[in-house]
């Protein structure tokens, strides 16, 4: 028989992270146990509100699974003597397991022999039985990201555990807990239904909660009814005429911050809407969980949903909340109208004294090299589309110097998520140009991933060197990202800087802006016995790591990025350019016919020191014919290569192989004159430079290419 | 109900259930938790309940009495419970309900709230308590003091006094509740209020300040030497105005202000250690008056 098991672990206000982390770790950890424990069951779900954690096994059941295993003593030789009576070792075995020779067996181990033993089988025990160690395990074994104890107790849990119901159909699994003992009774909404309510099977569970308890245990139903209200308000009330601006982020918080959500609208006075847009949004939703609505033309209206905890409202909360959210945009206000009394050059003072990182100065000095480093990059750039607008150089050095500017002012200080928004806001306020604003808010993305990416080119570069620079300083000061460590997000930053690159389409080397930068470091700090190319080397990798990354992630071959590393390419967008070219030739062509002869090349000159080509040494005329034609080939893939035609340079090397490939089957390179075979090595390596040009195609793995 | 009848009401319902009343410490602090009475009683296994009104002053969040709810000075109303009871939020509730707030009719929230006063080396995990958005109470299970492990571990329910006044009264400003049925919290605290905004923030003397602060570092030293623990903390006590109110003079950049604060957590680890030791000397005391 299989019946279902519900098992709720009370507490009090769970803080809405803790209550993924505890839903994701009691599911896994009831699997293992349950599975360790030989207890077959059907599905595990669990579920969460603020004040419990629920775990509901459907088809548990009732007993374990039997478990034969089988005990082998000494071999028979060992446990009888010649006239067949049992040895000592037979005796001693027999007692371990409480038994006599007669009880036990023969067993036969393949391939070694005949044993004394016995074959043992567990008995199946009651999940009546060995539940209430699985259930109180699985409490103790669950860990938060932040934990506390309380009383004088020695458990840790995310806030403090005060009921445990736990139900096997309709029979209570009983455990203790420090002063805790498990039972069939659950508690609903605090003010609603204070008192216990008694559960009389786990089926009835989730119906008695909502009905007599006023709790709704399934985040899912709480978010969908809090959904289907908003719609409901917008279609039927509003009829279109507002909208309501939903983050994700805040509406998951506030379906984890109520037991039985009830949408409440409210108002606030009309003085407060000259706060700009998105302060003003910050300022409603940051502290109070409140949900800003915009009128039809996308401004924010004096309306806000209050999604209450409860079911009714009989106007006292509406108010209250109005009151409170009048205060919070007095303090916004505040902070707005104080920072007005203040300009950048102030802001910019003030950043000397905020700390960058330990040992890498302030974002004063950061600021400085950024200005620095963004212009090396605008630099790398000189020639391309970038120079034909004028005033990159001044804007960037412009955004440079002001983008940090807002972390001391009030409003981020007060609303740090507007980190970005508030400069970019500032900053026109003052009268900057748009690309400079634009560029304070954009160098700050891609902030998670699937955000979006600068728009502009002074963001764009402006952003690559805020992350270049940070991550550089990381590596100098030994804060390197290792398995799942990254404390501070260089992954993503490495990415975004692949991405930025991607978008800008900037081709430059990645290792001089990474020496640039490191330099500009060393000059300030001296950071004493460290490698600086094991550094710039390190940093190279890991961004490249980041292009590797995005390539797994789309099912890419990554043998051809290996094969394009081969040729020492450090341009990420260069490196693209020619994945892509060489993706679409493998898909219409032989790739073979460039891999295979570059592979017999590179098989014979291995490991050998190379000199230039002497025309008077050269006699059959394969090898004259490949001579002239590496010279040639080299000349025009050169050319091709500059204009980043790389469709065109792999059409050439495709050509190419038939006449290596001739001169390999004509030829006899390793000739009994030692000049003459030297010579031709010297003429091989010329053509192999002539591959690696662009890629080095021996390092693709294709079906039968890797040895010839 | 007055301003002073909350006060009187919640020492009644405290004093009921098993609290001991203490008075206000005569010293300018940030919080009630710097009283010794809750700073230090927290520390060792010896239970304590006590209640007690503290005035508080937090220099940065001063308005020039324009906010209707953000000033420089307000009174909290402190409970520390040791250790934690198993219903203290029942309790907490049954305050309120105490009060005259009917539970049913509004709502109330116990929203994650991690308290941390890393200039005493403080840390606990509670929340902020909403009263229909209003924080109204700060409720805290102490983790931590002076960098030393509590346990057991007390539970400190900090009531707002004006924000629950606002609420019973249903006013809108600090300013217009009523302390007493024809005095206004207005009329004891608006002037002050705007005088001394304008003094953290404008007139206080920064080189005065960066002196005392000086010398009362130097004083705790030479006091805790002779083992006066209570003396040694309120020269913390004073330090940490003083720091407040530098901060509030912005004569503190972000970088000076880490080494600020862990000057003041030196001292509060070096008081801890010593109340520590001295109340197991004397064999914990209040154990025995179980």
């Amino acid at each position: 028989m299989r019946k279902n098991l519900v098992f709720e672990i009370g507490t009090e206000e769970l803080p809405p992270s803790c209550t993924g982390e505890g839903v994701s770790g009691l599911k896994k950890i009831l699997e293992n146990k349950l599975a360790e424990n030989r207890l077959e069951f059907e599905d595990i779900q669990t579920y969460s509100s603020p004040r419990r954690l629920v775990a509901v096994v459907k088809g548990l059941s009732e007993l374990q699974n039997s478990k034969e295993r089988t005990v082998a003593g000494p071999t028979l030789k060992v446990a009888f003597d010649k006239d067949g009576n049992p040895t000592m070792a037979a005796e001693g075995f027999a007692r371990s397991l409480n038994l006599e020779v007669s009880d036990l067996e023969e067993i036969e181990v393949e391939g070694k022999g005949v044993y004394l033993g016995k074959r043992i089988i567990e008995e199946e025990k009651k999940a009546v039985d060995v539940l209430p160690d699985i259930l109180k395990d699985s409490i103790l074994s669950l860990t938060f990201s932040k934990q506390m104890t309380w009383a004088d107790h020695d458990i840790k849990f995310a806030r403090p555990i005060r009921w445990i119901l736990a139900l096997y159909d309709n029979e209570v699994i009983k455990f203790s807990l420090e002063n805790l003992n498990s039972a069939n009774i659950t508690f609903g909404h605090r003010t609603l239904s204070p008192g216990p309510i008694n559960i009389k099977d786990a089926d009835s569970y989730f119906k008695l909660l909502q009905d007599k308890g006023k709790v709704i245990a399934d985040a899912v139903k709480r978010k969908e009814l809090i959904l289907n209200q908003i719609n409901q308000l917008e279609e039927d009330i509003w009829r279109g005429n507002y909208r309501v601006v939903l983050d994700g982020n805040l509406l998951n918080d506030v379906v984890n911050m109520v037991e039985m959500p009830n949408v409440v609208i409210g108002n606030f006075p009309e003085e407060f809407l000259y706060i700009p847009k998105d302060l003003l949004i910050e300022a409603i939703q940051y502290h109070q969980k409140y949900f800003a609505v915009l009128d039809k033309s996308g401004n924010v209206s004096t309306k806000f949903l209050i999604i209450q905890n409860g079911i009714k409202d009989n106007g006292g909360i509406k108010k209250g909340n109005e009151r409170v959210l009048k205060a919070r945009l007095s303090d916004a206000a505040f902070f707005y109208e104080e920072d007005k009394k203040h300009d950048f050059n102030y802001w910019a003072d003030k950043l000397k004294g905020v700390i960058f990182f330990s040992n890498l100065g302030s974002m004063y000095n950061k600021a400085l090299r950024l200005k620095k480093v963004s212009a090396y990059i605008a630099g790398l750039l000189e020639g391309s589309r970038l120079h034909e607008k004028d005033d990159i150089s001044t804007n960037l050095a412009t955004a440079s110097m002001l983008c940090k500017c807002d972390l001391v002012t009030n409003m981020v200080v007060e609303f740090p998520a507007l980190q970005g928004v508030v400069g970019r806001q500032y900053a026109r306020e003052k009268g900057e140009k748009s690309e400079v604003p634009d560029a304070i808010f954009e160098h700050h993305l891609p902030r998670f991933a699937a955000d979006i990416l600068p728009a502009t080119d002074v963001g764009l570069i402006l952003s690559i060197a805020d992350k270049i620079d940070t991550i550089t300083g990381m590596f100098l000061v030994g804060k390197i990202p290792s398995g799942s460590e990254d404390p501070f997000a260089l992954r993503r930053k490495a990415s975004g800087i692949v991405l930025s690159i991607l978008k800008g389409k900037y081709d430059f080397d990645l290792t001089g802006l990474i020496s640039y930068n490191q330099n500009l470091y060393q000059k300030s700090f001296n950071f004493r016995g460290i490698s600086d190319l094991k550094i710039s080397t390190g940093i190279k990798d890991f961004i490249i790591a980041r292009y590797r990354f995005l390539l797994e992630k789309k099912d890419k071959r990554l043998d051809i990025l290996e094969s394009i590393l081969g040729s020492g390419c450090c341009s990420i967008l260069d490196i693209d350019l020619r994945y892509k070219a060489i993706e679409e030739f493998i898909e219409s062509e032989d790739i073979k016919k460039i891999s295979c002869p570059m592979i017999r090349c590179k098989n014979i000159i291995d490991k050998k020191e190379f000199g230039e080509v002497d025309v008077e040494l050269l006699e059959e005329e394969y090898e004259k014919r490949l001579f002239s034609s590496v010279n040639m080939k080299e000349k025009v893939i050169k050319d091709l290569m500059c204009k980043k035609d790389y469709t065109a340079v792999l059409a050439e090397l495709y050509g190419f192989g038939e006449i290596v490939d001739l001169f390999f089957d004509k030829v006899l390179v390793m000739d009994k004159d030692k000049k003459v075979r030297s010579n031709r090595i010297n003429l091989i390596k010329k053509a192999v430079d002539s591959y690696l040009l662009m890629a080095d195609f021996s390092r693709l793995t294709i079906e039968g290419n890797s040895r010839i | 109900m007055n301003f002073q009848d909350i006060i009187f009401n919640l020492q009644k319902y405290w004093s009921d259930n098993g609290c001991i009343i203490k008075q206000p410490m005569d010293l300018e602090k940030g919080a009630g938790t710097f009283n010794p009475d809750t700073f230090l009683r927290c520390l060792g296994p010896e239970p304590w309940n006590v209640a007690y009104v503290e005035p508080s002053r937090r220099p940065t969040d001063g308005r020039y009495g324009q906010n209707p709810f953000r000033t420089q000075f307000f009174y909290q109303f402190q409970v520390l419970l040791k250790p934690s009871p198993d219903d203290v939020i029942d309790l907490y509730l049954g305050s309120l309900e105490n009060l005259g707030i009917k539970l049913k009719l509004h709502d109330i929230r116990f929203v994650e709230d991690d308290w941390q006063s890393p200039t005493i080396g403080a840390a606990g995990l509670g929340w902020e308590v909403w009263a229909d958005g209003m924080e109204i109470t700060q409720f805290t299970y102490f983790q931590q003091m002076g960098g030393f492990m509590l346990k057991p571990v007390s539970a400190e329910i900090t009531y707002g006094l004006e924000r629950i006044a606002m609420y019973l009264q249903d006013k809108d400003s600090f300013w217009d509740l009523k302390w007493s049925d024809n005095i206004t919290y207005g009329d004891l605290h608006l002037e002050s209020e705007k005088q001394w905004s304008v003094y953290n923030f404008e007139v206080a003397s920064v080189s005065m300040l960066l002196d005392l602060f000086k010398k009362y570092e130097k004083e705790f030293e030479r006091v805790i030497g002779r083992g006066l623990i209570f003396v040694g903390c309120e020269y913390i006590i004073k330090c940490s105005h003083i720091f407040n109110l530098l901060d509030a003079r912005e004569a503190i950049s972000v970088a000076e202000r880490t080494s600020y604060i862990a000057r003041v957590r030196n001292l509060a680890k070096i008081l801890c250690s010593a109340y520590l030791k001295q109340r197991e000397e004397m064999g914990y005391p209040l154990l025995k008056k179980e």
